[in-house]
């Protein structure tokens, strides 16, 4: 494993009288694919929340390329998070009103990129993704697996440092989700960037470098042999 | 009945939701209880308008007048006065005989000395505020007034015995009876016009609001009946299961908007806002009405659940907003404010002179414009949103929201936009009319700002005195009395005579420009072609011989007590001025040596100027006054004068609008708050993207701003359409009240801030991560 780009040490963090994370163990190197594992409701998503600065532990540390995750206001690890990160969640996700051009081209504009360089950016990626053709189209209008395809584009446009992808395929059929997965892994080694799969799937893990299973709150590092 | 099972299985679901479904009912019942509360207290207005005025009639002395004392006689006197701005009804009242009638409200009459007040009045004696009312007022207090004796119950009244009253006096009137034969005076045609309009602008917003209240929660509602399908049901079952879920929303809705107005009845008569008290008993909607309500809100719920699901699918696995709506087409939207004003065109100058509308036509003519707002607006707001480009995020999010579906947005504003363009209409039509109601009195209320009088007749000696009382009031800077009468050759009839006037020197001086002036002095007012009072035949001049006659025209039946008088020979003429009420005087002017003794028992009046840097010195002016002539009245002195019935309408107006613009923006912050609530796991994935606060603020701000202005705009031009048809019914030029345009979209614009500032809160709660949690 290369030098930490991102890790949690000791992550706590209880919903109501709820533990999500009791303790969560985590590390992931620049370019690094890894996948968080584990029953639902183990706490896995919670972590990868703690982890991109969406959600604050009660207690522990994260430190992101040298920095403390924690200890940044609410401000500046959104800004972060628009700079950094990127996001693919189960569903998508996507704006409904705006076509997927727009969609991707998003957090782009987040970053106060102008219009027409985040939309031909954005039409780059959709390109690599093969969904160029649905540029005007709106969510409502296009299959499930070409949204999943829509959501990586939209996660890479910025290239991100780290991808966080949680339950990417869960809501598609094999088939689709295969193919989500292989573009979004090759998207991810072109860019170089880590990427956090959340996941309940083993085949779905198996595009990982490195598998963390999370039960209870607690996490094991499972180093996958060479 | 399929159709009865479907809606009662609809009426279920609303129930038995769980606690998503009971908030959706309660939000709708809330919505629909507003609107009907409304409807049913607007409705009872009238009534309670018309129970207050025959409760004013029947304690007026203007029947059962006589001329002579009798067993059943009996003396009244107004002794009204104001107090920190109240007005306040007094009666002195003195019985001639054992069966002196009795005024409503009492079960007996006063004895001398004590008075019988009206609990408010009871009330404000009592209270710290009323200590000087209570000293102008020192009697004892011997009861209260009941109901049917007042007109409301912030009805500041009292009915004071006294033996002081005198059935030759002027100021006392002698009746057998209380009541009012006169014919209630019948309400203008424009006003009527102006009332007419004001509901229809009124109660056109709370329809618009019911309709949008049986709405809410219909996105979420219209999901859920898809699993419906799943399991078997067909389109039309779930359309009625629909209707039937808003069916028991209105139904609770009646049930609340029951309670609301029992509720806002009470507070009506705890409120004494506007000047305008009600008992809440009077406050009580018609029978035919109520029923009307009953029928129609529950059938409007069912109506408008249908016809809002006529461009949806549901499908059994999801809900399908027909893919690209058909165009909104623009023709039949057109067609109702067309037709709306081909009903009132005929009415243009049917008003010019005061002349009789057809009121049906005014409702007709008004509800289908403003029917024209509501159905143009959807169009007006999809057309516009489409040619809108993307510019910031906020304004890409909220542009691109808007093109996806305009139409709950519209309805939103619906409700806004008929009210401001009825508001704007009827502001017109207001200024447009207002000259006729304000009257220039003529007041110079830079020389005085009070003015004292009594129709008792008293001696210029005692004119002095109470002048001098006035005078030595804290906070009075000046005051000057004068009496005065009418002078003839022969006395028979005074109206071919002159006026007399009577006061000191510097009194005089009021009236005319003097230069040297003593007791016993009197002059000539050199006539003058523009006079307010008449001079009437008679020219007076140096030496003239004439008759004064005091008693004229004053008391009926009484005797003449005229006394011979000769216009000194030396009196000179000089120039007249206006006194501060404006009244140019001519005739003689006289000091009280100039005038035999026996004719200086006149009526008299007094002009107070007083210092506005001294607390509550008109109370204080008033305090006086009523010690040293209890009949005395004090009036203040103005520029213009209202109309009271045109400013009650006005009021109402202002009361009315604002009243609806708040249930609308209620009805606006309820659908944001719904919409919010359905986009929550997408807010918090712009938030996990880290999206500003202030970019999703902006946008929601931009998606309630966009149609709001579009809605206002079209409101503007509604509004000014509305208002030349009613001015020129009522036969005015066409002006725009830009003040008035400009605060009512002002109040609009109002709304709309604070309905988003509203919604901020919940969007940033709604912006939290918990949205992403999914197990």
């Amino acid at each position: 494993m290369t030098d930490a780009l991102l890790s949690g040490h000791e992550l706590h963090k209880t919903y109501g009288a709820t533990p999500a994370l009791a303790g969560a163990e985590f590390t992931i190197g620049a370019g690094e694919i890894v996948a968080i594992m584990g029953p639902s409701g183990s706490g896995k998503s919670t972590l990868l929340h703690c982890l991109a600065g969406i959600v604050r532990p009660d207690s522990g540390t994260i430190r992101y390329d040298g920095g403390d995750l924690t200890a940044m206001s609410d401000a500046r690890r959104s800004a972060l998070r628009r700079s950094d990160f990127g996001f693919v969640f189960q569903f998508g996700q996507l704006v409904p009103e705006l076509t997927c051009l727009e969609n991707v081209a998003l957090p782009l504009r987040l970053n106060a990129v102008k219009r027409r360089e985040a939309e031909s950016k954005a039409r780059e990626w959709m390109e690599r993704l093969e969904v160029a053709d649905l540029a005007g189209q709106r969510p409502g209008e296009i299959s499930g697996g070409q949204g999943q395809r829509i959501a990586v584009a939209r996660a890479l446009v910025i290239r991100p440092r780290v991808v966080f992808a949680d339950e990417p395929t869960g809501a598609l059929d094999s088939l689709n989700g295969e193919r989500v997965m292989k573009l979004l892994i090759e998207a991810a080694r072109t860019t170089k960037a880590a990427v956090v799969l959340v996941t309940h799937e083993a085949r779905i893990a198996a595009y990982s470098d490195r598998e963390i299973v999370v039960r209870d709150g607690r996490s094991r590092d499972m180093a996958r042999a060479a | 009945m399929n159709v009865f099972r479907d809606l009662r299985m609809g009426a279920g679901f609303a129930v038995t939701g769980g606690r998503e479904g009971w908030t959706r009912t309660l939000l709708t019942a809330i919505g629909v209880g507003l609107g009907v509360a409304l409807l049913l207290l607007t409705t009872a207005i009238p009534g309670a308008l018309g129970a207050r005025d025959d409760r004013g009639r029947g304690r007026d002395e203007l029947s059962g007048r006589a001329q002579q004392a009798a067993e059943n006689t009996l003396l009244i006197a107004t002794i009204d006065t104001t107090y920190k701005g109240d007005d306040i009804r007094g009666r002195a009242l003195r019985a001639e005989g054992p069966r002196a009638p009795v005024p409503p409200g009492l079960s007996r009459l006063p004895a001398p000395g004590e008075m019988m007040v009206s609990p408010a009045l009871a009330d404000l004696l009592a209270s710290k505020r009323g200590a000087l009312l209570k000293e102008r007022l020192p009697y004892r207090t011997a009861g209260k007034i009941a109901d049917r004796g007042l007109i409301g119950p912030d009805d500041l009244t009292f009915y004071l015995g006294s033996d002081a009253l005198t059935g030759d006096s002027n100021t006392a009137v002698r009746v057998t009876a209380f009541g009012n034969d006169f014919p209630a005076e019948k309400l203008d045609p424009r006003l009527l016009l102006l009332v007419v309009v004001m509901f229809v602008v009124l109660l056109m917003p709370v329809a618009v609001l019911i309709a949008t209240a049986v709405r809410f929660g219909g996105d979420r509602r219209d999901r859920r009946l898809a699993a419906l399908r799943l399991v078997g049901a067909d389109a039309r079952t779930t359309r009625w299961i629909a209707a039937g879920e808003a069916l028991a929303g209105s139904l609770f809705g009646l049930v609340l908007g029951l309670g609301f107005f029992l509720i806002g009845r009470q507070l009506t008569g705890a409120a004494a806002a506007f000047d305008l008290s009600i008992f809440p008993g009077d406050l009580d909607p018609s029978v035919p009405l109520v029923v009307l309500v009953v029928l129609a809100v529950p059938a409007a719920a069912v109506a408008v659940t249908l016809f809002a699901l006529r461009s949806v699918v549901i499908e059994p696995l999801g809900v399908v907003r027909t893919g690209t709506p058909a165009r909104r087409r623009v023709w039949w939207r057109l067609l109702l404010p067309v037709v709306g004003v081909a009903l009132l065109f005929p009415l243009i100058r049917r008003g010019a002179d005061a002349g009789e509308f057809n009121r049906f036509q005014v409702i007709g003519g008004t509800v289908l414009l403003l029917l024209g707002v509501t159905a143009l607006l959807p169009w007006l707001v999809e057309a516009m949103v489409a040619r809108l480009g993307a510019g910031r995020v906020s304004w890409q999010l909220a542009v691109r929201r808007l093109q996806l579906g305009s139409g709950a947005a519209a309805r939103s504003v619906n409700g806004i936009a008929v009210a401001v363009a009825g508001a704007i209409a009827l502001q017109m039509l207001f200024m447009g009319i207002e000259k006729d109601y304000v009257r220039d009195t003529g007041q110079d209320t830079a020389r005085a700002q009070m003015s004292v009088s009594s129709s008792g007749s008293i001696g210029s000696d005692r004119v002095t005195e109470i002048t001098d009382g006035i005078r030595r009031t804290k906070g009075v800077r000046s005051a000057f009395g004068h009496s005065g009468t009418r002078i003839g050759d022969r006395g028979d009839n005074p109206a071919e005579g002159a006026t007399l006037t009577i006061g000191t020197c510097d009194a005089l001086r009021e009236l005319a420009r003097i230069e040297r002036c003593a007791d016993g002095d009197a002059f000539i007012i050199e006539a003058s072609g523009s006079s307010d009072r008449v001079v009437g035949e008679m020219r007076p001049t140096p030496g003239r011989q004439v008759v004064i006659d005091p008693a004229y025209g004053m008391i009926e039946g009484a005797a003449p007590s005229r006394t011979p008088w000769r216009i000194p020979a030396a009196a000179p003429t000089v120039p007249g001025r206006a006194d501060a009420h404006g009244t140019r005087y001519d005739g003689v002017l006289a000091t009280p040596g100039a005038v035999p003794a026996a004719a200086r028992k006149l009526t008299y009046w007094m002009d107070v100027q007083i210092d506005p840097t001294v607390p509550d010195a008109r109370d204080l002016v008033r305090n006086a006054a009523a010690r040293v002539d209890p009949l005395s009245t004090v009036y203040d002195l103005s520029r213009t004068q209202e109309s009271r019935r045109f400013a009650n309408v006005r009021t109402a107006l202002f009361i009315g609008t604002a009243v609806v613009l708040l249930l609308i923006g209620a009805s606006l912050l309820v659908t944001m708050l719904e919409q919010l609530r359905e986009r929550r796991k997408l807010l918090s994935v712009l938030v996990a993207f880290g999206t500003r606060r202030s970019t999703l603020s902006w946008s929601v701000l931009y998606q309630t701003a966009v149609p709001v202005a579009l809605g206002l705009v079209l409101a503007a031009g509604t509004g000014m359409g509305l208002g030349a048809a009613l001015l020129g019914m009522v036969g005015r030029p066409f002006t725009v009240d830009w003040t008035g345009m400009a605060s009512m979209i002002g109040i609009g614009a109002g709304v709309v801030l604070l309905v988003t500032a509203l919604s901020l809160p919940p969007l940033w709660r709604l912006m939290r991560p918990d949205g992403l949690r999914t197990e």
